[in-house]
């Protein structure tokens, strides 16, 4: 009987999503990290982004306006620029993982433009995969990658 | 014994009842094609739905020409003036989101397509207007992907 409701409560931990030691040490993940470069526009934090990317060991694959390709080029919004980048050994061990590693790939930055500098966004790659557990070790190291990359960029 | 079945009596109530941890669940859908053709199917069931393919990111090719095992996957970006608009708006950090994305896996001569998971983000945005800008965007999404499929 006490192996009985040992289990029942075992179950109910499980189906609530939990257990105990998760309940004690996992913190939720913002979803957003982010950093200010200020007094400084966009093509200045574009090339900050762009060598602090390098810097640590990422290639840098595109950037983009935010609406590039959808409206005609000499409309696009200047304020909203997108940088794509990646470290190819990163992305093959993500996909070995889990394939679902593909929702954070190729790594970005959203960079916005406002009165007092720009602003660089980056989704948290630890908030993506708070569903994938196979990937929770890598998107933590990736998370730390993003944060180096931002600071420097913002220096 | 009466123990075991009270507790398959719980198991399933609490089933029936919706109490199991639903897994959040990206979109997907999969069909008999090669990449190539899949790539044609998409962009046309974009358009039927008034998105655009912005772009396409050969991860298949990139990876296997570094010299890694070519995992016959790629990722493609859709998306529509409207909804850049409509975020910038309404919920600029939704922006973060866009163009949306879309993941084609090639296996054994199948090809599924998986969008984000909207899940996610609609549990981060749960008012309006932000969390009805996800619901119509992962329907727009959902509707695509149905057109796909009877391509």
């Amino acid at each position: 009987m006490i192996h009985c409701i040992r289990t029942v409560f075992l179950l109910l931990a499980l189906l609530a999503g939990t257990s105990p030691a998760s309940a004690q040490t996992a913190a939720p993940e913002p979803m957003i990290l982010t950093t200010t470069a200020p007094g400084r526009g966009m093509e200045a934090a574009v090339a900050a982004l762009s060598q602090a990317i390098v810097n640590h060991n990422y290639t840098l694959v595109r950037q983009q306006a935010i609406d590039s390709r959808l409206v005609p080029y000499a409309q696009e919004v200047r304020s909203v620029r997108l940088v794509y980048f990646c470290n190819f050994a990163k992305m093959d061990q993500a996909l070995r993982l889990d394939f679902r590693a593909t929702q954070m790939l190729p790594c970005r930055v959203t960079l916005v433009e406002t009165p007092t500098g720009v602003d660089l966004i980056a989704i948290n790659p630890a908030w993506v995969s708070q569903d994938m557990p196979a990937l929770s070790e890598l998107c933590q190291e990736l998370k730390q990658d993003y944060l180096a990359i931002l600071e420097e960029a913002a220096l | 014994m009466t123990g075991f079945v009270t507790l398959k009596r719980l198991v399933l109530s609490l089933a029936l009842a919706g109490g199991f941890p639903a897994l959040a669940e990206p979109i997907s859908v999969s069909k008999t094609a090669d990449m190539r053709q899949a790539m044609d199917d998409i962009a046309l069931a974009a358009a039927n739905h008034d998105l655009v393919l912005v772009k396409m990111q050969p991860i298949d090719t990139a990876l296997a020409k570094r010299g890694f095992e070519n995992p016959h996957i790629r990722i493609l970006f859709i998306g529509s003036e409207s909804a850049v608009r409509w975020a910038e708006e309404a919920e600029p950090r939704l922006l973060n989101l866009l163009p949306l994305r879309l993941t084609l896996i090639q296996r054994e001569g199948r090809i599924s397509v998986m969008s984000d998971d909207f899940d996610l983000w609609l549990k981060e945005f749960p008012d309006p207007p932000a969390h009805l800008m996800v619901e119509a965007w992962r329907a727009e999404m959902k509707a695509t992907l149905d057109d796909f499929v009877r391509q």
